[in-house]
């Protein structure tokens, strides 16, 4: 029996009858009767499949083509041919490809064009690289993905995320930048050739080159692990350049001193202040403002309080003449005992200045230092929002900085939970499932190898990934061994304990909660299991769902319906975070989230929901304190919108359609300045609005006080 | 006395991480209030033992710690209510001393009646005088209108003292 391989690569037996039908329609069109044609036609095609295991459907078109051209039936070939071109231009317009290229031209797919929170899908560039997205996804999978993996992705059992840049693309998702090693070992970059900066000024924007730089190159977050340690010496460059300046007209040492203070001060205020404005106005290669995150806090030296007092005091002043609250860089401070945790600690007057910041700006987000370490082994800044690297050393010393993530696959878990008719179902399912998740994170491995690092020299050549190779070397020895992490996420535990075992709320019963979090460790037993047979450091990542949440429930809807609790309220729940609109304490919510990350420490971030907390730092200050030893990251989502027209600030009112000022009922996007917590990040819905379900979900959000 | 709610865990009414009792029962009216419903005094839950009985234990709670107890309502020193405030204040500072108290009350601190004052002497923070809508103003701490004053009695307590 021969197949013929379709269009679409899927396979059917081959049928003379069909042959015979497009003969006959050709011949009608051309107003002849001729049955015995038709079938002589269909016969010597069938003739010459014979023996043939599978038959390309071109092949066949063209054969009748051509055995139509040589018979009397001139004119019924012409009617075969146009008949063929007609349906191909048909079928052309109606795949996937040509439609989403004519939704950016029309700008009328929401999922594709607010897919991602940070894109403005109204400018070119945007819209450029939204287009060389829609391709490199399709031809990914069409033709780079296994079969099943791709399948499996378009049914949405596993997502293979940002399909729009890689498999297609050898780039991998987000890293700490090795900043240190590039200011101290100076790079190439462009045409220039850059040396060590001489003061905090270059320094910072040499770190603004580097973040566009390098953000252009990969698709997800770029974090700077401890800015404050990094950037110190240049603090203490500029403090002596300005010191021997008053010598030179002072000739008082003390007073020198003063003075040199004061400048270094204002410098390396002014220096954030140019590195926040440079993030926020830049664009990258990917269309967007960069994602980067700058982590700080433990530095106790003068130079490293005076760095993270500048970052803290720009953040508060907030940006441009509306002093609107900025997106990026994100915040993250890191909190320990001894540092700044207590009264009588160092740094104790920095953490009131990121308490102040906090309910101002909603960052920073805070680290909690032990139990970050007691979680993932060392202390580091989340790459992005909240993907977390492993423990790796290099000659016995812990390396950070210059180390990455290789990309995520998340499960569509609530999925398996309504397929599955009991819990040992599910776990057999489940099994099933993350094998094909673990071919998909493997796909994504392979693209990596006989990449040479000529492919991002920022990345490769120059120390970005805290390497310096040659243009013809392989980049894949950098990810080995756990130097880089390969994630699997997941999303719904809240949707799926309601899939699986029904009725009661997962936050009241603990027999529940106990199997939330069963399933969370078993898929981290499972990832150490693959990391031990492969060598790389695959981890098991909370994903942020910023748009997968709606895709997931949309196609689950799609395939089961309305299921009660489960696909009702058109998203799904970030990964293990309790259910939005279920009304609990901060300190509850911890409570309940708390042993997720442990088990999931490739990547988590908690928080809570509060009023705005300008005037009771003290509330805020408990709570931070309260998750300590309970949870390594924590961010307390504190509106503070503000409206253009009436001048009130506070929290404005979502609703299904937008945002809308609760003094004079304004509804203009482009006159207020909402920020509203994402996912890791923070969005503007104002001006890009959240995919539906994403803000189906920000609207049921409760306070937690 | 009856009370229209209690927030065992408040960070909205007043400094810290606190306890809120909003009681029943008010004689101002002022125009514009944000809770007139709670002017009557027989609506809401009676307040019973077992309610002070809780506040007194969620004050105590050492998981999440409680920096003081927020009266307010309705007015906490409205006449009928003075019983039960006193008695709850009192054993709140017996209890705890660390702790502080707040209390909202439409009356001024110059105008009070004699029990009114044996309630004070146990608050640490006075919000007091009616709310005056054209004297409304959001960016205030703790208050509604301008004409109302934020005190600390403790600060002025231990002036006073100083001055003996």
């Amino acid at each position: 029996m021969t197949d013929i391989i379709k269009r679409d690569g899927s396979r059917q037996p081959f049928d003379a009858t069909s042959i015979i039908k497009a003969v006959t329609r050709a011949l009608n069109d051309a107003h002849v009767r001729d049955d015995d044609f038709a079938r002589h036609v269909a016969e010597e095609v069938e003739l010459s499949v014979q023996g043939k295991p599978q038959v390309d459907i071109y092949s066949i078109q063209n054969q009748v083509e051509d055995l139509m051209m040589r018979s009397k039936y001139k004119d019924a070939a012409r009617k075969y041919i146009e008949f063929r071109q007609t349906r191909d231009i048909q079928r052309e317009s109606r795949n996937t490809l040509s439609r989403d290229i004519l939704s950016i031209i029309n700008q009328d797919n929401d999922e594709l064009l607010n897919e991602n929170a940070n894109k403005d899908s109204k400018i070119i560039p945007t819209q450029r690289d939204l287009l060389a997205g829609v391709v490199a996804r399709h031809y990914a999978l069409q033709h780079l993905l296994p079969r099943h993996v791709a399948e499996a992705h378009k049914r949405g059992e596993i997502h293979y995320h940002d399909l729009d840049y890689a498999p297609f693309f050898p780039m991998f998702n987000c890293m700490l930048i090795d900043v240190e090693g590039m200011l101290t070992n100076g790079f190439r970059m462009g045409n220039a050739e850059i040396e060590t900066p001489r003061s905090i000024t270059t320094a910072a924007a040499i770190t603004a080159q580097i973040i566009a730089q390098v953000s252009s190159h990969i698709y997800g977050g770029t974090s700077i692990n401890e800015i404050d340690r990094i950037h110190a010496p240049y603090v203490r460059k500029t403090f002596d350049k300005h010191y021997k300046q008053g010598m030179r007209w002072i000739e008082d040492d003390e007073k020198a001193r003063d003075y040199a203070m004061e400048m270094t001060e204002r410098d390396c205020f002014d220096a954030y202040q140019a590195l926040e404005y440079e993030v926020n106005t830049l664009h990258t290669a990917n269309g967007q403002t960069p994602f980067v995150t700058f982590g700080f806090g433990l530095g106790t030296s003068w130079e490293e309080r005076l760095i993270q007092k500048s970052i803290l005091s720009n953040r508060i002043q907030g940006l441009g003449k509306n002093h609107k609250t900025p997106v990026f860089p994100k915040l993250v401070f890191a909190i320990r005992k001894g540092v700044n945790f207590a009264l009588e600690d160092p740094n104790y007057d920095i953490k009131q200045l990121a308490l102040q910041c906090a309910s101002k700006r909603m960052y920073p987000d805070i680290l909690n230092y032990d139990k970050l370490v007691e979680i993932t082994g060392s202390f580091k800044t989340p790459m992005g929002c909240r993907s977390f690297l492993g423990v790796y050393e290099e000659g016995g010393q812990l390396v950070h900085d210059g180390r990455n993530n290789l990309g995520v696959v998340s499960l569509n878990l609530p999925r398996i939970a309504i397929e599955s008719s009991d819990e040992t179902d599910f776990f057999r399912r489940l099994d099933q499932r993350l094998e094909v998740a673990r071919d998909a994170l493997m796909n994504r491995i392979q693209r990596l190898d006989n990449v040479r690092a000529s492919v991002a020299p920022i990345l490769y050549i120059e120390g970005a990934c805290g390497v310096r190779l040659k243009p013809e070397d392989k980049i894949s020895k950098i990810f080995k061994d756990g130097r880089a992490s390969i994630s699997l996420g997941y999303i719904g535990i809240h949707e799926t304990i309601n899939a699986l075992y029904g009725n009661a709320h997962i936050y009241d019963n603990e027999a529940l909660r106990q199997k939330g979090i069963a399933i969370v460790e078993y898929l981290r037993t499972v990832v150490e299991r693959w990391k031990q047979e492969t060598g790389y450091g695959f981890s098991l990542y909370s994903t942020p769902s910023e748009s997968l949440c709606d895709r997931f429930c949309r196609l689950d809807i799609k395939e089961f319906g309305i299921v009660p609790n489960v696909t009702d309220k058109n998203y799904y729940t970030n990964s293990f975070h309790l259910d939005v609109q279920k009304k609990v304490t901060p300190y509850d919510k911890i409570d309940f989230e708390m042993d997720y990350p442990l088990h999931a420490s490739g990547g988590f971030i908690c928080y809570g929901e509060y009023p705005n907390m300008a005037h009771n730092l003290k509330a805020l200050e408990n709570v931070w304190d309260y998750t300590y030893d309970k949870v390594p990251y924590y961010g307390t989502n504190t509106p503070n919108d503000s409206c253009y027209e009436c001048g009130y600030e506070g929290e404005f009112h979502a609703t299904n359609r937008g945002f809308e000022c609760p003094q004079c009922k304004n509804r203009d996007s482009s006159r207020m300045s909402v920020t509203r917590r994402v996912c890791g990040y923070l969005g503007q819905p104002n001006s890009r609005p959240f995919i539906q379900g994403k803000q189906e979900e920000v609207v049921r959000r409760v306070k937690h006080l | 006395m009856n009370y229209q709610q209690y927030y065992p865990i408040d960070v909205v009414n007043g400094v810290g991480t606190r306890c809120t009792l909003f009681v029943s029962g008010c004689e101002h009216f002022c125009a514009g209030c944000h809770n007139s419903s709670t002017w009557d005094p027989s609506k809401g839950h009676p307040y019973t033992e077992e309610t002070e009985e809780q506040i007194i234990r969620d004050l105590g709670d050492t998981r999440v710690v409680r920096d003081g107890l927020s009266l307010s309502g309705g007015d906490p020193l409205f006449p009928n209510n003075l019983d039960s405030v006193l008695k709850l204040v009192k054993r709140v500072k017996t209890t705890y001393p660390d702790k502080d108290i707040w209390l909202w009350t439409g009356y001024t601190l110059e105008g009070l009646s004699d029990k009114q004052q044996q309630v004070v002497e146990f608050v640490d923070t006075l919000i007091d005088g009616k709310y005056e809508a054209d004297k409304r103003d959001l960016t205030l701490a703790w208050r509604g209108s301008s004409n109302q004053r934020l005190i600390n009695l403790t600060e002025l307590r231990d002036e006073e003292n100083y001055d003996l």
